[in-house]
């Protein structure tokens, strides 16, 4: 029983691997929009600091307004 | 922020503290991509280690900075619109603040954290949020295996490094 349910897993796993994304004439698999992600992430580790403070800002402001959280302080930078 | 790290400069250049560096979140979103925190935490080297009786005394720090009207807001100071938390260095900590990386924040000198030192730093946190850091440092900077390795086994830290890498990894 246990087996069988594994299996079925397993397959599902496969498929979701398998499984192809059409983005205009690009064809890609899920494992490639990950790793475009990580990708993504790397370059942003990358940015210049003054430019992730600004970033980080942003970031505040979205918590303070759209995430109403009002202990968050907003920085003057 | 500009305006508070010359807060810390004028400290140092006062003499009430011999050196500071920016750890924390702040000092790993240099090396990361850009994540929310709420403050911005410095570890400072003291002229004077402790007082007769052992203690250690941050109130002229404190007073200085009160007298230039920075407040304080909850535990942190409020230093030119950002909430600082300010700690005393531990050995680990004097270390990493020795070790920090000088760089230039809109033309103003500082200090930051280097990735192993912070890793080390998250690691003894040991918190939920210290964890997803040290993955961030891993993952998107590159990091001196041996350096790292060598402050691990120097304030031992193997054994949590290796349950964070099976927990995280499954290593």
């Amino acid at each position: 029983m246990a087996y069988a349910r594994n299996l079925e897993i397993l397959r599902i796993n496969v498929m979701e691997d398998e499984q192809k994304i059409v983005i205009g004439d690009r064809v890609l698999r899920r494992e490639d929009l990950f790793q475009g992600e990580e990708r993504a992430r790397r370059e942003r580790a990358k940015l210049p600091f003054e430019e992730k403070i600004e970033i980080l800002v942003h970031l505040q402001r979205l918590a303070y307004g759209w995430g109403r959280k009002r202990d968050v302080i907003i920085w003057e930078i | 922020m500009k305006n508070a790290i010359r807060v810390m400069n004028e400290l140092k250049e006062k003499g009430l503290i011999k050196d500071y560096a920016i750890g924390g979140a702040i000092a790993a979103l240099r090396w990361t991509e850009p994540f929310f925190t709420q403050d911005l935490d410095v570890f400072i080297i003291l002229e004077e280690e402790a007082d007769e009786r052992g203690f250690i005394v941050l109130s002229p720090i404190y007073e200085y900075l009160k007298e230039r009207g920075h407040v304080w807001k909850g535990h942190w100071i409020m230093m030119e619109g950002i909430p600082v938390d300010i700690f005393p260095a531990d050995p680990l900590e004097k270390e990493a603040v020795a070790e920090a990386e000088e760089i230039e924040y809109e033309g103003v000198k500082t200090k930051v954290l280097t990735p192993e030192y912070l890793i080390a730093l998250f690691l003894r946190a040991g918190r939920d949020k210290d964890w997803r850091k040290i993955q961030m440092l891993l993952e998107q900077c590159e990091i001196d295996s041996e350096r790292l390795q060598r402050i691990l086994s120097q304030y031992g830290l193997c054994e949590k490094f290796r349950d964070f890498e099976d927990k995280r990894y499954g290593r």
